[in-house]
């Protein structure tokens, strides 16, 4: 099977969390003789190709990381671009990664996922989804890997199948919640500890503000002022 | 006075936005009503840098003026969008100023009814409205408003086809 990769992330491809999954994921995938190839929409210089490679292809598979509920405009205007097939047996399946943790964060995506295939003249081919990717880029190689893993044997069964399946990829999405215990437990001590690794990254980056500054604030208070 | 701020993203001579901000501005004298033409202005797509988030927070990394918008949203009593749609969604202009919002939140989070939020940067409860010119699917339209405004903290007006102004100028405040 060959497999036409479009890769909807937003970053330039060294620190897209997305081209890291599409890399395990095709991992696994290439393992049994299959071949793949994968289109950054990030590089405009790709666009054409990967429109070529979309017209001609069976099987696709978007990866993109959740956007505000929904894809990201950069990836929207590339599909927007393409003329639907007109030939039945295109297969069109999706990846989505997102940063917080629930699987239901990623629900309103899924709900127009599935129809979006329809739009292109290809068939639905199922949407795996995984949460809690925000840090994959900044954890160690060790745990990155163990990140990594499960998308490496999603690649197999989609190897297999050539579609992800409802059982399989709502096992691989959960929890589709937070247990209550997790949020308590969230809310008592791990804010703090988030906070604390988030402001010493904001540090390396060279950030000299608190990370809930309010720079325009004082806009908005000039006009409330204006107001009264 | 009430604010409104009118977003539009179709092109500045396009007949049926210029009808809805016609309208807008007869029915709604009394509010105090400012109109960006985006259209023009060809915001470009979020980059997902976290510049915003990490780096500068609160201010976008992209210098291409959407800060204003930012800043005109803080100022606004509600906010509505005109936008075209592409694939039965909002087209990628409209996306691409939605996917812009992120400087309004900060990179901590906390759990709202059970979901993880972002916590947000200004203590400002913003109403945002669609309307929208072309063929999409009005429930998910609907169902996106809401969850995009969720994460925002903020509330849905709603989205509306582009002819039924009247019925959005009901919802407005």
């Amino acid at each position: 099977m060959h497999l036409v990769t479009i890769s909807g992330a937003v970053r330039p491809q060294p620190k897209s969390n997305t081209t890291k999954i599409v890399e395990a994921f095709l991992h696994g995938f290439e393992e049994g003789g299959n071949s793949a190839e994968v289109f950054y929409i990030s590089d405009r210089r790709q666009w054409q190709s990967a429109a070529e490679a979309f017209y001609g292809n069976k099987q696709i598979l978007i990866a993109l990381p959740l956007y505000v509920e929904n894809i990201p405009g950069i990836l929207l205007e590339f599909l927007s671009g393409l003329t639907p097939k007109t030939e039945d047996g295109t297969k069109l399946a999706f990846l989505v990664q997102g940063g917080f943790p629930e699987a239901c964060q990623s629900r309103c995506c899924k709900a127009y996922l599935e129809t979006l295939p329809g739009q292109l003249g290809c068939e639905y081919a199922g949407t795996l989804i995984k949460g809690d990717m925000f840090g994959l880029g900044m954890v160690n190689d060790k745990t990155r890997e163990k990140m990594l893993a499960p998308f490496t044997e999603m690649g197999r069964h989609f190897a297999s199948t050539g579609c992800f399946e409802k059982s399989v990829v709502n096992d691989f999405a959960a929890p589709e919640y937070m247990p209550e215990k997790q949020i308590r437990f969230y809310n008592r001590f791990m804010h703090h500890i988030s906070r604390f690794f988030m402001g010493r990254i904001a540090k390396k980056l060279g950030c000299t503000e608190k990370l809930d500054a309010q720079p325009l604030v004082e806009s908005s208070r000039r006009n409330e002022v204006k107001d009264t | 006075m009430k604010r409104l701020l009118l977003v539009n993203t179709l092109p500045e001579g396009n007949p049926a936005a210029q009808t809805v901000i016609k309208e807008l501005q007869m029915q709604e004298a009394d509010a105090e009503i400012e109109i960006v033409q985006a259209y023009k202005r060809n915001f470009h797509p979020c980059i997902g840098c976290n510049a915003c988030w990490l780096k500068t927070p609160g201010r976008c990394a992209i210098p291409d003026g959407y800060e204003d918008l930012l800043r005109a949203y803080l100022a606004a009593d509600a906010v509505l969008f005109l936008c075209g749609t592409a694939l039965n969604f909002v087209d990628h202009r409209m996306k691409n100023l939605i996917d812009r919002l992120l400087p309004l939140v900060t990179m901590n989070i906390h759990f709202v009814e059970g979901e993880c939020r972002h916590i947000p940067r200004y203590d400002k409860c913003y109403r945002f409205g669609l309307l929208y010119g072309g063929q999409a699917d009005r429930a998910y339209l609907n169902h996106w408003m809401e969850r995009v405004m969720l994460n925002f903290a903020g509330k849905s007006i709603g989205a509306y086809p582009i002819t039924e102004v009247q019925e959005v100028i009901s919802c407005i405040w």
